[in-house]
């Protein structure tokens, strides 16, 4: 009854090729089941850790820094929240127009917005991309008006250093800031992340292990999308340690505030036992800034510009001393006998030596001088003989003992050495063997603190320090104590550190340290402005120094070609309890530019003491300006 | 024609099951791949967990019924209806170039309206008819088929594979061109026609090549080296690698698969929807469904040998062919061996058109089988 053609009319092997069919089958099932074992089985603990890596995101914590105290627990660097603003690239439709009204939301320059692409490589889906580093809550407050027109650009909060008093000791704090590429592959880094930010000047910098503390880790269940559904497992931060410093805001204010637009470097110590009191380098910066973006611009300028901020004159400005050195050269003179104390010189204003006439600063002369005149009137004709009796390394084994042409040791590193030269000295420096002989003109030079003598700031404090303690030549010392952040201490500094003791008979330093009050007191002193107006019952004592930059034919036509100021004095005279060395460069004379900024911070000082312990008593009222405006030539 | 009491005794009940058991199943799994916990819809009071899986069921009843309009045509309806329904699913398919919604970047729907209907699932169908209507009627040669007779066999595949490629959906017109292919083997072809054919493909496939979408490409490259973009092209493949790997012997358990749950795996709920069984249910799962896909494809071949009329074992033998291809290119994709090119897993997948199709060609089957000794 059908018109269907059957198989059989039509010639075909059914059966065989219906075996074929389940041969085919029989083979491509085998292989897909195969597939499936080999996946599931012999490769399944793989693919499972795959997977818990897709489900499960660690997420890092970042630990609260440590906070910095001063010695008195007030606060100089804390944190604070710091918003971001990101993108997600996955729920951005379209980048450029996003970037666009995002710059015009926040009215910035069109085009001025783009991806940090710091995490390009290692980015995971739906992981946010930073946009604009701590913006104010003002523009987060735009962001979120407007959120619906955003599409993926979302607020991130991280947290951001807050140095409350703004520039006062940004060269002791240092700054933070996210990471480098080099420090990453760097030993001293191995254990850090990369977007993660650390300390990369001063105390944040040295003290980096010590502040950061420990990163918490968070692993937390996402989708495919990024969005969290829940927490498997924490471990919590811990924050870092607190770092209490020997600086005492107040008179490290005072010893910022005292350069106005001038520049150079305060360093304020405790004589007994080296603790900083204020460390101050000018010109400054203010280390909030690096919370948010610096451009190049910005950095440049501050790193290689002309006042070179991020100079730390205080340890890295080597000075030559000037007249500062003669302190030293007086201690020298009367130890190896050169001198008496009794013996006077007459300054004509002039020394003549080897057919060659080396002036005094007073060119109508001082007259007859003895050693206290000399100091006190900063005489150099009296040094010139000095020097010429000593010779260059009796000088430089001298001043060695006080430290000069020697780091002190401070941890805040990157210290300039300075330099005090000698034969040895001259023979190594250089190759030509003329060039090594050692002149005894260049003798005179070093005699009053020029020629190839450089020191630092901090060197000089510690000098004069020691010639008014005793001889102890000690290492300065900037962080007292170092706290964790549930209360324990894990490290603290209380007593002096010793670094030499100078073999020198007590009395020769009494009897330089009596010079240096006549300095201040002698109203032909050259530091006669040093004197505490606040506290007229406490002594001064102390040296200025006046150091040629260049020859003198260039002297006051420009300010690059302006002396060096020095002052270095301590306080009170009976009993020296701190010791301030000023520079300030291209300053003029000492006395007139280095020794009221000394006079500031030591009364910044005492005022402090009166404060915490009713004593000394300042005048009631500071108001009569000294009518002194004793010499300032030096 | 009286219904005949031995219609009933022949009745292949085994066929039926399979065929029952894979979409049922498939709608446990798609349960999970649409599971949001969170959804509050509702319908007549029921809470809806999972929005495919209720949907699927509803396909699932229309397919039943599908199926038993397949199983109730006589073979000599179908046949005498065979080149009409085929010209109704081309018009379609022209008919979706023309006026087809757009989803995903392809346009594959046509709307009715309240419900979209995906003519080219259908038309698999009307493909198999029709060839097998032609192949059974013309005077075959001792030899195997050479190119004259090849010529209308291969126009009546390419019109709806290259309407189908144009959509675009390259699975789709693949799938049409291989189960004709298969059924043209069945009758059998000359070998110097199949050493041409494979000739000029290998010509051919430079072009062919530079012709595909970027994206097509990509995944053919990502086949050989899915590591080397895991965020593009490699991420459907690596995510469904790990859903199938991860899962062990045992499973994650239901509603337990983490791939599928956070959504890392892509289209779980119709081309990677054998990556969701795999990660929750394990080997133990991944074992039982393709030995179902296996009993299946069997218990469908078992008709081609128990009717003598050329066309119903054509017919037969078409259905076999495209329920395994669909398997097997479907597996080897979510598994890696095979570049993903978008055929989903017949009966499975979520997707009424398909499902309601698959189970009318089943029907047909059904009742080729039934109506074996009714003669």
């Amino acid at each position: 009854m059908s018109r269907q053609t059957s198989f059989e009319r039509a010639g075909i092997n059914i059966n065989l090729r219906v075996q074929l069919a389940f041969l085919a089958l029989a083979i491509f099932f085998t292989m897909v089941l195969v597939r499936v074992w080999y996946l599931q089985i012999v490769k399944g603990d793989y693919f499972r850790a795959l997977s818990e890596n897709n489900r499960i995101r660690v997420v890092y914590v970042p630990p609260e820094r440590g906070v910095i105290y001063d010695r008195n627990a007030e606060i100089l660097a804390k944190n604070r929240p710091s918003f971001n603003i990101e993108l997600v690239i996955e729920d951005v439709p379209d980048i450029t127009a996003t970037l666009a009204k995002l710059e015009q939301i926040l009215s910035l320059e069109s085009g001025s917005l783009g991806i940090k692409n710091r995490y390009q490589n290692k980015r995971k889906p739906f992981e946010a991309r930073l946009i604009l580093r701590d913006v104010s809550r003002d523009m987060v407050a735009k962001v979120a008006a407007r959120k619906f027109e955003l599409p993926g650009v979302i607020v991130g909060v991280v947290p951001a250093r807050d140095y409350i008093h703004g520039p006062i000791a940004a060269h002791v704090l240092g700054y933070i800031r996210e990471i480098t590429r080099s420090q990453l592959s760097s030993e001293r880094y191995s254990r850090y992340l990369q977007g993660e930010v650390v300390g990369q000047y001063g105390l944040e910098d040295r003290y980096e292990e010590m502040l950061q503390g420990i990163r918490g880790l968070q692993r937390v269940e996402v989708n495919a999308r990024g969005t969290r559904i829940g927490e498997s497992s924490f471990e919590p931060e811990r924050a870092g340690n607190n770092l209490f410093l020997t600086l005492d805001l107040d008179v490290q204010r005072a010893a910022d505030q005292a350069f106005e637009n001038s520049k150079g470097a305060i360093v304020a110590m405790h004589v007994e036992t080296g603790e900083i009191l204020a460390l101050s380098s000018s010109a400054t910066f203010d280390p909030n800034i690096f919370s948010s973006e610096v451009s190049s611009k910005v950095w440049n300028d501050l790193a290689y510009g002309k006042d070179k901020k991020l100079t730390n004159r205080a340890l890295q400005g080597a000075y030559p001393p000037g007249s500062v050195f003669k302190i030293f050269m007086a201690i020298a003179a009367l130890a190896e006998g050169v001198v008496s104390v009794k013996e006077t010189v007459f300054c004509p204003g002039f020394y003549r030596f080897a057919g060659r006439d080396y002036r005094c600063h007073k060119k109508s002369g001082h007259g007859s001088v003895d050693l206290n005149a000399a100091v006190a009137q900063s005489c150099d004709v009296y040094f010139y003989l000095v020097g010429q009796r000593l010779g260059v390394d009796r000088i430089h084994t001298w001043a060695t003992q006080f430290g000069l042409g020697l780091p002190t040791g401070l941890t805040l590193g990157n210290e300039n050495a300075g330099l005090v030269p000698s034969s040895a000295w001259k023979a190594r420096r250089f190759k030509r063997k003329e060039d090594q002989k050692w002149y005894p003109g260049e003798t005179l030079s070093v005699a009053i603190g020029q020629g190839a003598v450089t020191s630092t700031p901090i060197q000089i404090a510690r000098g004069i320090a020691a010639v008014v303690n005793g001889g102890r030549v000690l290492q300065p010392w900037i962080v007292k104590k170092v706290v964790s952040s549930d209360g324990t201490v894990i490290d603290e500094m209380s007593k002096a550190k010793v670094e030499t003791k100078v073999s020198v008979d007590p009395k020769i330093l009494e009897i330089v340290k009596n010079t240096m009050v006549s300095v201040v007191a002698d109203p032909r002193g050259t530091g006669h402005r040093a004197r505490l107006e606040l506290f007229p019952d406490i002594k001064v004592g102390g040296k200025t120094g006046t150091s040629q930059v260049v020859s003198a034919k260039y002297y006051g036509q420009r300010e690059e070609f302006e002396d060096h100021a020095w002052f270095a004095g301590f306080a009170p005279a009976d009993k020296p309890e701190i010791v301030v060395a000023a520079l300030v460069e291209h300053g003029g004379h000492g006395g007139a530019a280095a020794a009221p900024k000394v006079k500031s911070v030591m009364q910044a000082y005492f005022m402090k003491q009166y404060q915490q312990f009713g004593k000394p008593m300042p005048v009631s009222s500071p108001v009569a300006k000294p009518k002194d405006e004793g010499p300032v030539s030096d | 024609m009286l219904v005949d009491r031995r219609i009933f005794a022949h009745f292949d009940f085994a066929l039926l099951i399979a065929a029952l058991l894979v979409p049922i199943f498939g709608i446990l799994v798609l349960f999970s791949a649409g599971y949001s916990p969170d959804s509050t819809a509702t319908i007549m009071g029921l809470p809806i967990r999972s929005y495919p899986a209720f949907k699927q069921l509803v396909f699932l009843g229309v397919g039943i019924i599908a199926m038993f309009i397949g199983l109730s045509l006589s073979s000599l309806a179908l046949e005498r209806w065979a080149y009409g329904f085929y010209a109704v699913c081309v018009s379609m398919l022209v008919a979706v170039l023309l006026f087809g919604n757009v989803s995903k970047g392809a346009r594959r729907w046509l709307n009715f309206g309240a419900f979209n209907i995906q003519p080219s699932e259908i038309t698999k169908i009307a493909i198999i008819l029709a060839l097998a209507r032609y192949l059974s009627r013309m005077s075959l040669p001792k030899k195997g088929l050479d190119f004259k007779h090849l010529i209308i066999p291969a126009l009546m595949l390419l019109i709806p594979a290259f309407l189908d490629a144009k959509q675009p959906d390259l699975g789709t017109a693949i799938v049409s061109a291989a189960v004709g292919g298969m059924m043209l083997l069945f009758i059998g072809i000359r070998l110097r026609v199949i050493v041409t054919i494979c000739l000029f493909g290998a010509i051919v496939a430079v072009p062919a090549w530079n012709h595909l979408h970027d994206y097509q490409r990509m995944r053919i490259l990502t086949l050989f080296n899915p590591e080397a973009d895991p965020m593009g092209a490699g991420y459907h493949l690596n995510q469904s690698k790990i859903a199938v790997g991860s899962g062990g012997f045992l499973g994650k358990g239901f509603l337990k698969g983490t791939q599928t749950q956070l959504e890392f795996l892509p289209e779980h709920t119709t081309d990677f929807v054998f990556s969701v069984l795999a990660e929750e249910q394990g080997f133990i799962g991944s074992f039982l469904l393709i030995a179902l896909y296996a009993a299946l494809v069997t218990l469908l071949l078992r008709v081609v040998t128990r009717t003598r009329s050329l066309f119903n074992s054509l017919v037969a033998f078409g259905m076999a062919s495209m329920i395994f291809f669909h398997t097997v290119v479907n597996l080897g994709m979510v598994t890696g061996i095979l570049p993903v090119v978008g055929i989903t897993l017949p009966m499975f997948s979520y997707g009424g058109s398909s499902l309601i199709s698959m189970l009318f060609g089943i029907g047909i089957v059904l009742g080729i089988s039934m109506r074996r000794f009714a003669i």
